[in-house]
């Protein structure tokens, strides 16, 4: 006979009594009846562990596979676990341990020189997106929507010459998400998008911002509410700012008024969105973002590094986690107020306001987006009528520019507030007056909805007639 | 094993029996499914570059115990946020990890277009009949008649039947390997250890997008012991969704995707940014026509070429230093109903790039003319295609109307495309907006990519110029 094959040294079971939730799926495995129901309470735990009689034990292992703990049923441990082990430390119980987290690093961006050039002429979804390509963004998920597609179509078409990611997702849902996963990665990323499509990215940015994940959302704003129409509106303007979907969120929001500032601001989105660690939404009218108009590039281009917070999926960040979900209360309460924090430092530091005319104004026209263009040739008339007026107008719609705001109104005796919405910018500009403890002046409105838009001529006539025109 | 933290630090802040314990009931399926895929990762050498997304149920937490990075998402969502890791980083490995409510409910959209886009992505499916989380609700896997807080007499045909994700994921052509598990016995936890490891092998080959589905034991909501439970998972579940491969296809791996490109030149070119100077031949701006803001409509029907004659002044415009937009009517006029355009064309900055009151008026059909002919501006010009027009509107005093008939011409010069670029002519003849070298060096840049159009467009623009400045007219 064959001498017998040699028998492999197996560890037998080890069980620390602590880690054991007497589940008895070990028991069930075991064919040896090697582990029995256990009787006793440990009180650490208030569980009842397995006994283990390791009489029979054939030490095939069977039972530490049926063990569903991490650290429960373990191979014994040699040498043999000595009376000092530690709760907290296995380690010292299971034996060496492989690998410590690695601290992560940050790879600041690099700002890299563009080649002077001639003036591009170029619609308004198309500068956005030239914007965010110069931004160092070279990954974009959309799904189409009219008055915003443009915008996605010229990054299907010059993303992978970029070898960059341009993926037309399944639903607006799939799209903030994979932001979410891409921002989350520490990369710039971004989508076109307009209101009904921005309503159902709204859950996902509450998750962006409540895991501190930037991205760069595009609302070309259209007619609503429900399906309305493809035409230009300004009726987000309340749901960028006091609305991104559930809990205490906000995110800075700008709003473009010209093809120029479509690609300007779309690339300042993207250094907010990384200092804040916050999405930021860029708001444009269905009007802007089909209007064409010159547009020059900038000097310099940023390539993007990668922050130390990211989850990109290599040894420098493994350590790192986003999520948004805090359990303990205080430690919830902990973060709301540290988003507070940030809230507070961007009112304090991101106001921005483009001021036309207003040091001198008694008639203050308040308006943002194509109704700003509209309410900016209604004050160059006035003035040749010899009326003071002057047009206060915000880029940044949150936070509020209400610094820029406070000096003119001693001057100024009339606010006048032109939006292509039922009010929703004038809410903005009472909750920043009251906010700041400024009594508010009456305020006269010039509105239109449902994709009419305020006229020139309107806003003179308001002006002069001191009525309220409102659809 | 060291993918799991050595202290659960992120459970409790790690404290005691926390440090070291799973926040799973006892003998429930998910601490088993964690520790395949923390061996898996293990073995396969992949700990930094794995990132593992934890869904909403009770694997919430699973980034309390696995020491790889980590992303926690929004319900059902965890594939789209997989597509946003992998492709931040196609060198990552990427593991979605999935309840059933979670996957196959209210994520079934993102768990079948992910599956289906077939990018190289892991899914881990714990499918367990049941909500765990949020109290033992009825789960889309839930059997017929099987009790849950919300089918408490018991699921019947009207609340659907329950819904098989392993063979509708294999009916798909975008994975390459489905297989569905059971951890109730030895063998077929070694099984359920062998497709996890399997799986995630897929991914690290680049090969593509692999989905196991492991039938998993939630003692706690299906009321029974760990050890009913695992019975209760061979006797009534099995029949149900049968264990096996569903899909494993062999194929090559995807390529190597390169780093994307942040070279300058490169960005400008694809842009059409030039630092090539445009020829200009305007003295000053066209004053005579009303002030330094020029309000022009183009309207037509969609096919008439009226945006990109439109498009063409505002280039004009700009080439010459001066600023101009262009506002295209959208929508409707992709099916085929009437189309628009407002230009603007000013000496600094286009304030009101509406056009309700154009100088200008280029019409090539009887409705546009009639909407839009009454709003023209006295002193203004309407440029008309006499060709199909012959009722004309009664119009302001001091309108100028100049009847061409554009398509005629187009036709005969071969091309009734061409009829915009004889209306520019005409437009160009009749306002003098700007010289003629201006508006054909336009149209020369804008068919530098389709050099063999340019004679035939400059005949058109001639012709449209002669038919105003001929004698007669
Ligand atoms: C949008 C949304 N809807 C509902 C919930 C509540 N919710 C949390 S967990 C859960 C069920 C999870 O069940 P399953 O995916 O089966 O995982 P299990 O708990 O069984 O592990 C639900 C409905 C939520 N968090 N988010
Ligand atoms: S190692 Fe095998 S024989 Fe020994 S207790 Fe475990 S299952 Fe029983
Ligand atoms: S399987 Fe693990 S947790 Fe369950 S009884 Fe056995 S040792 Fe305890
Ligand atoms: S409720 Fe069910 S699925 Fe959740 S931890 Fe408990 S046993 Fe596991």
């Amino acid at each position: 006979m064959a001498s017998p094959a040699p028998v492999r040294e197996r560890p037998k079971p080890f069980l620390l009594d602590e880690f054991c939730k007497g589940c008895g799926r070990c028991i069930e495995a075991c064919a040896k009846n090697c582990i029995e129901v256990g009787h006793e309470i440990n009180p650490l735990t208030g569980l009842v562990p397995v006994v283990l009689n390791l009489d029979h034990c054939n030490a095939c292992g069977l039972c530490m596979d049926a063990c569903p703990e991490p650290y429960g049923l373990r191979p014994e441990a040699k040498p043999k676990a000595s009376e000092d082990f530690e709760l907290q430390d296995p380690a010292k119980l299971f034996g060496e341990r492989a690998s410590q987290r690695p601290k992560p690093v940050a790879i600041p961006p690099e700002i890299v020189p563009l080649p002077k050039t001639e003036p591009l002429v170029l619609k308004g979804n198309y500068a956005a997106a030239v914007g965010a390509l110069l931004a160092g963004c070279r990954h974009v998920y959309g799904y189409p929507i009219t008055p915003s597609t443009e915008g996605a179509e010229l990054m299907a078409k010059l993303q992978p010459k970029l070898d960059g990611v341009f993926l037309q997702a399944v639903s607006e849902v799939a799209t903030v998400n994979m932001m979410y996963g891409c921002g989350g990665a520490g990369l710039p990323c971004m989508t076109f998008t307009s209101s009904p499509g921005f309503s159902l990215m709204l859950e996902g940015i509450s998750y962006m911002i409540g895991s501190e994940v930037p991205g760069v959302f595009v609302n070309v704003m259209r007619g609503g509410p429900g399906l309305g129409n493809i035409a230009p509106e300004q009726a987000d303007v309340k749901l960028a700012c006091r609305g991104l979907g559930h809990g205490n969120t906000h995110a800075i929001t700008l709003a473009a008024s010209t093809p120029q500032e479509m690609l300007d601001l779309a690339r300042l989105s993207f250094e907010l969105s990384f200092k804040y660690r916050n999405p930021v939404i860029l708001l444009a009218d269905g009007y802007l973002g089909q209007m064409t108009g010159k547009v020059v590039l900038p000097e310099t281009m940023v390539k993007p590094g990668l922050p130390e917070w990211a989850v990109f999926g290599d040894a420098a960040h493994r350590g790192n986690l986003i999520s948004s979900i805090y359990l303990d209360e205080k430690d919830l309460e902990n973060f709301n107020v540290h988003l507070n924090e940030k809230y507070a430092r961007m009112q304090a530091a991101e106001q921005r306001a483009d001021l036309f005319l207003c040091d001198d104004a008694e008639v203050l026209v308040v308006s943002i987006g194509t109704p700003a263009r509209m309410a900016k040739g209604a004050v160059e008339a006035l003035r040749l009528q010899g009326v003071k007026a002057g047009l206060f107008r915000p880029v940044s719609v949150w936070p509020f520019p209400i610094d820029a705001l406070k000096p003119l109104l001693p001057k100024a005796r009339r606010i006048v507030v032109v939006e292509a919405s039922a009010g929703q910018l004038e809410d903005e500009l009472r909750l920043a007056l009251s906010h700041a403890g400024l009594a508010v002046p009456k305020i006269e409105s010039v509105r239109h909805m449902g994709g009419v838009l305020p006229q020139t001529g309107e806003v003179v006539k308001a002006v002069l007639s001191r009525e309220e025109v409102t659809a | 094993m060291s993918v799991f933290y050595e202290n659960f630090e992120r459970h409790s802040g790690g404290l005691g029996l926390k440090a070291h314990a799973t926040h799973y009931c006892p003998g429930c399926g998910h601490g088993l499914v964690h520790k395949y895929l923390a061996e898996a990762i293990e073995e396969l050498g992949i700990q930094d570059r794995t990132v593992a997304i934890s869904p909403v149920g009770c694997s919430v937490f699973l980034y309390y115990y696995f020491d790889v990075g980590n992303s926690q998402a929004a319900h059902g969502r965890a594939p789209a946020v997989a597509i946003g890791h992998k492709l931040a980083n196609p060198d990552s490995i990427v593991v979605s990890y999935q309840g059933d409510g979670d996957l196959a409910s209210i994520g079934l959209a993102e768990i079948v277009s992910t599956a289906q886009l077939g990018i190289p992505i892991t899914v881990i499916f714990v499918n367990n009949a049941i909500y765990g989380m949020t109290g033992g609700q009825m789960a889309p896997t839930t059997l017929m008649g099987q009790k849950s807080a919300t089918s408490p007499y018991g699921r019947t045909a009207a609340m659907g039947l329950p819904m098989k994700m392993a063979e509708l994921i294999a009916g798909l052509d975008g994975p390459v390997y489905v297989e569905r598990v059971a951890l109730y016995d030895a063998k077929q936890r070694i099984k359920a250890q062998k497709a996890i490891t399997k799986a995630m092998k897929l991914q690290v080959e680049n090969r593509g997008f692999a989905f196991v589905e492991v039938l998993a034991e939630c003692p706690t909501h299906l009321g029974m012991t760990p050890e009913e439970t695992e019975h209760w998972v061979k006797e009534s579940m099995l029949p149900v969704f049968p264990l096996g491969v569903k899909k494993d296809v062999v194929v090559e791996p995807h390529g190597a995707v390169p780093a994307p490109s942040f070279d300058a030149e490169r960005l400008v070119g694809l842009v059409g940014a030039s630092a090539e100077k445009p020829p200009r031949f305007m003295k000053g701006f066209p004053e005579h026509l009303g002030g330094k803001d020029v309000a022009l409509k183009l309207a037509g029907s969609g096919g008439d070429g009226a945006q990109t004659a439109a498009m063409l002044i505002a280039r004009a415009a700009i080439s010459e230093g001066f600023d101009a937009t262009h506002i295209p009517s959208y929508g409707p006029e992709s099916r085929g109903g009437t189309s628009y355009a407002d230009v603007h064309v000013a000496e600094d900055e286009v304030l009101s790039p509406a056009s309700p009151h154009p100088r200008i008026l280029v019409a090539f059909n009887a409705p546009s003319l009639a909407k839009f002919a009454p709003d023209v501006v006295p002193g203004g010009t309407i440029v008309y295609d006499s060709s199909v027009i012959h009722d004309v509107p009664k119009v302001a005093e001091g309108v100028r109307l100049v009847g061409v008939p554009l398509t005629e011409i187009a036709v005969d010069l071969g091309k009734a495309m061409v009829k915009n670029v004889v209306a520019l002519g005409a437009l160009c003849a009749a306002t003098g907006l700007f010289p003629e070298e201006t508006f054909k060096t336009a149209l020369r840049q804008a068919l530098k990519d389709k050099c063999a159009l340019i004679p035939l467009n400059e005949e058109a623009f001639a012709w449209g110029v002669k038919s105003v400045t001929a004698p007669g007219n």
